[in-house]
């Protein structure tokens, strides 16, 4: 399975996200990375004008 | 014609908006998990302890406590179990007492420069035998207790961190550097809190030198 059944001692979100393999990596590249093409093509709209 | 020479990666304002978002998300990420981290590395309270409530880190009292290494399938590692009481240097100690004796201890530690040679909870050289689950070194049993003449685990530590010259126990002799028998104490409760705390396993592989030990091979990590 992608995402492992929380096995920790203490209840985390980023323990959570850590279960599995690169999931946490994944995932804050993810949303890091989402924002940035919204950023690119806002740009490239404000060059054309 | 225009449209086609537009290039937003040439573009100040771009990178300058993506440099922002990063470096904003970075600091309010990093600021989540010191926060995060809290919990995980505060300490347990003596009534955890009696309640059987596991905490990463327990209290200092847990040194009046049994403590097992035992495989956990669901977990995939090694987690420390602390079991039944069982007295230490021959006494239970009060919360106050025990977290005097392993202040004392950690202080002994950094005096001693104990990093120096040995590993700490991942901090430290791999000069001299890892310290994270030395408590839990089945040597400390029949064979330490044997060399020096002393009917409990603490009390041979004690002895050997006391004189450790008289006790060739490793290819890399520890040299005596003059630990007093209350440093000495302190400095197992040290040791004893320390193979208490969850590391996800951390040495890895301990319990494997810990099965070659009982099948009559050395226990050198």
């Amino acid at each position: 399975m992608f995402f492992d059944k929380f096995t920790d001692v203490v209840p985390s979100f980023f323990g959570t996200l850590n279960q599995g393999p690169l999931t946490l990596t994944i995932f804050l590249h993810t949303i890091i990375v989402l924002p940035m093409f919204w950023i690119y093509f806002s740009e490239k709209k404000k060059l054309g004008k | 014609m225009a449209k086609e020479n537009l290039s937003v990666w040439t573009s100040i304002s771009f990178w300058r908006r993506s440099a922002a978002w990063v470096t904003g998300f970075a600091t309010i990420l990093l600021i989540w998990l010191t926060f995060d981290t809290m919990g995980q590395i505060s300490m347990g309270t003596d009534a955890d302890l009696q309640k059987g409530i596991t905490k990463r880190v327990p209290a200092p009292t847990v040194i009046n406590y049994h403590i097992d290494y035992k495989m956990s399938e669901k977990r995939g590692h090694e987690v420390p179990v602390i079991g039944k009481k069982e007295p230490f240097f021959g006494k239970e100690w009060s919360p106050k007492e025990a977290a005097a004796l392993l202040h004392l201890g950690k202080l002994g530690s950094q005096a001693k420069n104990c990093m120096n040679c040995h590993t700490l909870l991942g901090n430290g050289a791999y000069y001299a035998p890892d310290l994270t689950k030395a408590w839990l070194d089945p040597m400390w049993g029949a064979t330490m207790q044997g060399m020096t003449g002393k009917s409990t685990k603490e009390e041979a530590m004690a002895e050997f961190l006391m004189h450790p010259e008289k006790y060739p126990t490793h290819a890399r002799m520890m040299p005596n550097l003059g630990i007093t028998a209350e440093e000495a104490k302190g400095l197992v409760a040290f040791l004893k809190h320390m193979s208490s705390i969850d590391t996800n396993g951390f040495p890895r592989g301990f319990s494997k030198t810990v099965d070659q030990f009982k099948a009559g091979g050395t226990n050198a990590h």
